[in-house]
C-alpha cells in the first residue's frame, strides 16, 4: 500500500493509524496544522471565538454587573466613552468615565444624556464591585473592571430599564454561545449514531435513516421549530427551556452531519485497512472505534464547526420571535428581541450591540469551519495554491 | 442593584396577633356610615354645582348641542364631492332639524382623502349613538335621540328621535332598528345563547315610529349610560339586516346563502357583515359619517355619508373630509408607530404606546406631523389579578386564606410606582391603585393611595409572617410545606405598556423572594387561558372605572362576569351570573359584595347609588382585589401637519369611546401649510 493509492479515497490523514508510513518526515496533524495556519482569516477568526469563549466563560467576573441589575440615573443611556485626558487636557493614567447628566427635553420627550464633566468615575481593575457567585459555586466581588461604589460604567449603554448592555451583553453571549457547542454535541452524537448505523450495517437500516433524513430535510425548519417551542410547557423552568430549545435545534440539525457520515462509513469499509482489522479478527465496535473514526474525525470536526451558527442563529431567530427563551434568561437572542423595535433604530441604536455580536460569531465560526475544512485534508490543493 | 431576601424563617404557629388581623372587607363601616356618606355626598354634589369645572374644550361639548333651528340657520351646504351624483338635494337628505356641531378651534373646509389604518377606525369617525357622552365624562347628551326620560321607579327608559333621520342608503331610521337589534340579536336565543346582563329581561315597547321605551322587570336606571356608551350595539338597520336573519328569512333561503358566502351560521354571517368584515360591507348602510366604498384584506376604502344628519354653525354638512382609506395593519403596532412617526397617516392613536412618543416627536421635529399627548383613562395602565379561583389549594390559601389580605398587600407594597413612573411614564403617569377616575364623583384620594406606598421590608415581613421562607437558600420563597412557589404570569401585551411594567414588577418582587414567571401570549390563547380558568395570574388595564361605566360593569371590584381580560374569579362571576347554577358559591364576604354591585347598578336616588359605590371601593382599597400600578399615563395621538381641529388634550379610553365627545366629525385638512 502505497501513500499514494491513499489519496483518491480522500479519507484523509491517517492520524491514529497505527502502522505509520515509513519515510513520512511529517505527521498529517502536524501538516494540518501547517496548512491551517497559512489560512489567516481562519486562525484570526479561532482567536476571535476563543477570546469570545473564555469572556462568555468567566462572563461574571468580567462583567461589572448582574443581568437584573437597574441603574436609575440611566434609563436608555448610550455608551459611556473611555477618558484619559479630563475636561482640562489633563492626563491620567488610570482611565475614568464621567457620570452621565439627564435632561428629559420637554420638546421631544427625549432622555438626553450629556457627560457630567464634573463627576469623572475612575475604573478600578480587579476591584470590589458588586457580589455574584461564579459559576453558581463560590461567591465573589473582584471583578475585571468596575468603578467605586456610587459610581456606575456602561460601555455598551443601557436599555430602557437602565439595565447594563455590555454585562447582558456577555451574560446573553454565555447562553447563545454555550447552546451552539451543546447543541452541536447533541447534534454530533445523533449524526454518528444515525448515520454510522446507516453506513455500516446497510440494507433496510440504511434505508430508513436515508429515509427519514430525507423527510427531515424536506420540512422546511423554523416553522416546525417555532411549533415545537411553542409546545413547551409554560411553566418549565428558564433552564428546562433552555435544555428544550437545544434539543429542538438538534433533533433538525443532526441530518446533514449523518449523511456525511454514512458516506464515509460506506466508503471506508471497503477499504484495505479496515478489511485487515477485520481479519486479524477484531470485532466491529473496535473495527469502527480505532479504525474508521479516526480517519474522518477531521471531518466531522469540521462540519461541526460549521454546524455551531445553526443553532446560534436558530436559537436567536426562535428568541428574537418571542418563542425561544425568555427572560429573565438573558441570550442574544433575547436581547435582539427586546430591541425589536423602529425606536431602538432610530433612538438607541446601541441596544442592537448583540446582533452586531451574533453576525461577528457567526462569521467567525463560518471562517474558522472553512480554514478546519481546507486543513482536515491537508494532501489536496483546498483550493490553495 | 438585587436584595435577597432575609433567611430568617418563621416558626410561629399560624395565628396572627390580634392587633394585626386584617378585615376581609371593610363593608361593617359603609353601612353605619350610610347617613353620614349620603350627607356628603350631598355636600359633594352642592360644590360641584357651586364651581363650574375648569373646560379645556368649547361649551358646547359639554351640554345637549343645538339645532339648525335653534341657532336660526336655514340654510345648508353639502360637500362638492356629493355634486352632480344624482341625490335629492341637502335639504331632504339632512333631518327636519339637523345637530349643529361646534368645532374645536375653527369652522372647515370640504375635501381631501384622510390615510389611517383599521386600528384607528373607531376613533377617526365614531359610531352615531343615539345619546352622546359629554367633554367631562360625566353626563349623558342626545345625539340621534333628542330627548330621553327615565321613569320614576327606574324600570323604563322612555327615548324619542330626531324626525328624518336617514341611513347612508336613504331608508329612514326609526324606532323598528332600534326593536330589531335588541329583539333580534340581544334577545335572540340563537344568536346570543348567555344573554347580556345589561339588557337581561329588557322588553321594547314602541309608542310610534321615533318613540320607544325599554322596559326592565327591575330597576335599571343606569341603562342610559349603557345605551349612551354601548349605543353603537343597540341599532342595526333593520331593513338590511332582515334579509340576513332567520326570524324574516326562510329558513332553506338563507342556508344556502350561508353556504355560499363560507360562513358556519348565519349569525357568524351577520356579524361579519356588521363588523365590516368582508367585501360586503359596501352593502352596510350605516348612520356612521363615512360608508363603506370597498373592502380587500388589506385595505378599507370609506367615503362620506351623504346622509350624515351633522352641520357645522355654518351651515356645512358634516363631515368636511370626503373620503378616507384604512389600511389594515393586524397586530403590528410598531409598524404602525413607524408610519405614524414618518407622516404617513393623518391620524393614528389606538396601536401607540406611550414609550413611542420621543420616536413620534422625531417626525414632528423634521415637521412631518404634529404629537398631541392626551391621558389614558386607565387608572392603572396594568392592573394585575391574582386568580382567586386558581386550581390550585396552596395558591389559593395563599390568596384567600387564613393570612388573609397578606400576600397581595405585600405584592403591592413591593412595587415602587414612583420608579415605575419615572422609567416607563417619564415621570407623567400617576401612580394608583384601582379604584374610581378623578372625574367620578366618588373618588377619593386615599382609595388610590391605599398600600401603594413602596416598602419592601414591611412586605418582606408579611410573607414572614404568612411562614413564605427560603428554605433552599437561592433567594425565593417556598410554600410553608417547603414545595416551590412559584407565579406564572401569562398576558397578552397589547394597547399599554405591560411587558416593560411586568419586567419592573418581576424585579421588585423577587426583591421580596417571589418567583414571577412572565410569558407574553398572543390574543386567542389569552381568551381561551382565561375563559379555562387557567392563569394563575394576569393583567389588563383598569377602564370602566367612570361615572359613565363603573356602575354598570364594576369588573374590578366585585365577580360579576369573565371574559378574555378577567380572570380573577370565573367560578364565583359563574355562580353569581347563573344564580348558583354553575361555577361555585363565593365565600359569604363576597356575596355580600356582590349584593352590593346589585345595589349600585339598581338604586334610584343619589344616595343609595353612593352608598353602594363607596362600598365598593372601600372594599377594593382595602382588600386589593387587583394590584394597581401607574394610570392616567400620556398616550400619544398623532395627526398629520394637514389635519385641523383635533383637540390637544383629551381623554383616551374606551369609557368615552376614545373621541366621542370630540366630535372627529369637525376635523379637517388644511392644505396650504403643507410643503
Amino acid at each position: 500500500m502505497s501513500e499514494a493509492a491513499l489519496q483518491p479515497t480522500g479519507a484523509g490523514p491517517l492520524a491514529g493509524v497505527e502502522e505509520r508510513q515509513a519515510g513520512a518526515a511529517i505527521s498529517p496533524r502536524r501538516l494540518m496544522w501547517l496548512r491551517f495556519r497559512r489560512h489567516r482569516l481562519a486562525l484570526a477568526s479561532g482567536a476571535f471565538l476563543l477570546v469570545l469563549y473564555v469572556l462568555a466563560a468567566f462572563c461574571e467576573f468580567v462583567a461589572p454587573y448582574g443581568t437584573t441589575t437597574r441603574n436609575d440615573d440611566a434609563v436608555n443611556a448610550p455608551p459611556m466613552r473611555v477618558h484619559f485626558f479630563d475636561a482640562d487636557g489633563r492626563f491620567h493614567a488610570r482611565p475614568f468615565v464621567y457620570a452621565y447628566r439627564m435632561e428629559v427635553n420637554p420638546d421631544t420627550w427625549m432622555r438626553e444624556y450629556t457627560e457630567d464633566t464634573g463627576r469623572p468615575f475612575p475604573i478600578r481593575f480587579f476591584a470590589r464591585g458588586e457580589p455574584y457567585e461564579m459559576w453558581n459555586l463560590f461567591r465573589m466581588d473582584r471583578h475585571l473592571f468596575t468603578t467605586d461604589a456610587g459610581a456606575y460604567i456602561h460601555l455598551f449603554g443601557t436599555d430602557p430599564l437602565g439595565r447594563d448592555m455590555f454585562s447582558r451583553v456577555l451574560y446573553g453571549g454565555r447562553i447563545s454561545l454555550s447552546i451552539g457547542i451543546v447543541g452541536v454535541v447533541l447534534t454530533i452524537v445523533l449524526g454518528i449514531l444515525l448515520g454510522g448505523i446507516a453506513g455500516y450495517l446497510g440494507g433496510l437500516a440504511d434505508r430508513v435513516v436515508n429515509k427519514a433524513i430525507e423527510v427531515l430535510q424536506c420540512l422546511p425548519s423554523l416553522p416546525l421549530w417555532m411549533a415545537l417551542s411553542a409546545a413547551l410547557p409554560v411553566h418549565w423552568s428558564p433552564l428546562l427551556v433552555y435544555f428544550g430549545i437545544t434539543i429542538i435545534l438538534s433533533l433538525f440539525g443532526w441530518t446533514a452531519l449523518a449523511r456525511q457520515v454514512r458516506g464515509r462509513f460506506l466508503a471506508l469499509r471497503e477499504e484495505e485497512f479496515v478489511m485487515a482489522a477485520r481479519l486479524i479478527g477484531a470485532d466491529t465496535p473496535r473495527v469502527i472505534r480505532k479504525h474508521m473514526l479516526p480517519s474522518f474525525s477531521s471531518h466531522i470536526i469540521a462540519t461541526a464547526t460549521l454546524a455551531v451558527p445553526a443553532m446560534i442563529l436558530g436559537e436567536t431567530a426562535l428568541s428574537f420571535l418571542g418563542i425561544g427563551l425568555r427572560p429573565p434568561v438573558v441570550s442574544w437572542g433575547v436581547l435582539m428581541f427586546q430591541a425589536q423595535n423602529p425606536l431602538v433604530i432610530e433612538l438607541t441604536p446601541w441596544q442592537m450591540f448583540p446582533g452586531l455580536f451574533v453576525v461577528l460569531t457567526v462569521m467567525a465560526f463560518n471562517l474558522l469551519g472553512d480554514g478546519l475544512r481546507d486543513a482536515a485534508d491537508p494532501y489536496s490543493t483546498g483550493g490553495m495554491k | 442593584m438585587l436584595t435577597r431576601s432575609p433567611r430568617s424563617r418563621h416558626h410561629g404557629c399560624r395565628s396572627f396577633p390580634e392587633g394585626t388581623r386584617l378585615k376581609v372587607l371593610a363593608l361593617g363601616k359603609s353601612r353605619q356610615g350610610l347617613a353620614v356618606v349620603a350627607a356628603v355626598a350631598a355636600l359633594f354634589a352642592a360644590s360641584a354645582t357651586g364651581q363650574p369645572p375648569e373646560r379645556e374644550f368649547p361649551d358646547a361639548w359639554y351640554e345637549p348641542p343645538k339645532t339648525a333651528s335653534e341657532v336660526g340657520l336655514t340654510s345648508f351646504s353639502q360637500s362638492p364631492f356629493l355634486d352632480g351624483r344624482g341625490l335629492p338635494p341637502v335639504e331632504e337628505r339632512l333631518p327636519d332639524d339637523p345637530v349643529v356641531i361646534q368645532p374645536y378651534d375653527s369652522i372647515g373646509k370640504y375635501g381631501g382623502k384622510a390615510r389611517i389604518t383599521l386600528w384607528d377606525s373607531w376613533q377617526f369617525f365614531n359610531w352615531e349613538h343615539a345619546l352622546t357622552l359629554s367633554a367631562d365624562m360625566r353626563n349623558v347628551l342626545p345625539n340621534l335621540a333628542e330627548s330621553w326620560s327615565l321613569s320614576e321607579d327606574g324600570r323604563v327608559t322612555t327615548v324619542k328621535l330626531r324626525a328624518g333621520l336617514r341611513w347612508s342608503d336613504g331608508h329612514p331610521l326609526t324606532a323598528d332598528d332600534f326593536m330589531f337589534r335588541l329583539n333580534h340579536v340581544f334577545l335572540d336565543p340563537d344568536f346570543s345563547p348567555v344573554t347580556y346582563r345589561g339588557v337581561r329581561g329588557c322588553e321594547f315597547v314602541k309608542i310610534d315610529d321615533l318613540t320607544f321605551q325599554y322596559v326592565f322587570p327591575e330597576p335599571n336606571p343606569m341603562f342610559v349610560n349603557f345605551f349612551a356608551q354601548y349605543g353603537s350595539h343597540m341599532l342595526d338597520p333593520m331593513h338590511f339586516f332582515k334579509q340576513y336573519h332567520a326570524a324574516y328569512r326562510d329558513k332553506e333561503e338563507l342556508d344556502a346563502l350561508v353556504e355560499e358566502e363560507g360562513f358556519v351560521s348565519w349569525m357568524a354571517m351577520y356579524r361579519a357583515l356588521r363588523d365590516w368584515g368582508n367585501e360586503d360591507a359596501s352593502k352596510v348602510p350605516t348612520v356612521r359619517a363615512y360608508k363603506v366604498v370597498e373592502r380587500t384584506p388589506t385595505k378599507l376604502r370609506l367615503e362620506r355619508n351623504p346622509y350624515y344628519f351633522k352641520i357645522d354653525p355654518a351651515g356645512q354638512q358634516l363631515p368636511y373630509i370626503d373620503e378616507v382609506d384604512a389600511i389594515i395593519l393586524l397586530e403590528n403596532s410598531q409598524m404602525i408607530a413607524f408610519q405614524a412617526a414618518t407622516g404617513q397617516l393623518d391620524f393614528a392613536a389606538f396601536a401607540l404606546k406611550t414609550q413611542d412618543i420621543p420616536l413620534l416627536k422625531l417626525g414632528e421635529a423634521k415637521g412631518v406631523n404634529q404629537v398631541h399627548v392626551w391621558r389614558r383613562l386607565h387608572i392603572s395602565d396594568v392592573s394585575i389579578q391574582p386568580n382567586y379561583n386558581f386550581d390550585d389549594p396552596k395558591y389559593r390559601e395563599l390568596l384567600w386564606g387564613k393570612g388573609e389580605r397578606r400576600f397581595i398587600r405585600a405584592l403591592s407594597h413591593a412595587i415602587d410606582r414612583e420608579q415605575m413612573n419615572e422609567m416607563i411614564y417619564f415621570g407623567r403617569g400617576v401612580p394608583s391603585q384601582v379604584t374610581a377616575h378623578p372625574s367620578s364623583r366618588w373618588y377619593e384620594q386615599r382609595f388610590a393611595e391605599a398600600h401603594a406606598r413602596y416598602d419592601p421590608d414591611y412586605a418582606r415581613q408579611l410573607l414572614d409572617e404568612l411562614e413564605l421562607a427560603d428554605v433552599d437558600g437561592d433567594g425565593l420563597r417556598e410554600y410553608p410545606d417547603g414545595s416551590k412557589l412559584t407565579i406564572t404570569f401569562e398576558f397578552l401585551d397589547f394597547e399599554t405598556p405591560k411587558s416593560i411594567t411586568m419586567e419592573l414588577v418581576r424585579d421588585y418582587w423577587r426583591e421580596i423572594g417571589i418567583d414571577l414567571r412572565l410569558k407574553s401570549v398572543e390574543r386567542r390563547l389569552q381568551a381561551e387561558r382565561a375563559q379555562a380558568n387557567k392563569m394563575q395570574m394576569t393583567l389588563w388595564h383598569a377602564d370602566k372605572v367612570t361615572d359613565i361605566l363603573f356602575p354598570l360593569v364594576p369588573d374590578w371590584f366585585y365577580p360579576h362576569r369573565t371574559g378574555w381580560d378577567i380572570a380573577m374569579w370565573n367560578h364565583w362571576a359563574r355562580y353569581y351570573q347563573t344564580d348558583g347554577r354553575l361555577g361555585e358559591r363565593p365565600p359569604d364576604d363576597v356575596r355580600e359584595l356582590q349584593g352590593w354591585g346589585d345595589a349600585l347598578r339598581m338604586a334610584t336616588t343619589e344616595a343609595d347609588r353612593t352608598v353602594a359605590a363607596k362600598a365598593l371601593l372601600e372594599a377594593a382599597a382595602e382588600n386589593l382585589w387587583t394590584i394597581g400600578t401607574v394610570g392616567q399615563a400620556p398616550h400619544p395621538v398623532v395627526v398629520s401637519k394637514r389635519l385641523r381641529n383635533v383637540t390637544p388634550t383629551g381623554i383616551w379610553g374606551w369609557d368615552n369611546r376614545w373621541t366621542l365627545s370630540y366630535h372627529p366629525a369637525t376635523w379637517y385638512f388644511d392644505e396650504s401649510h403643507e410643503d
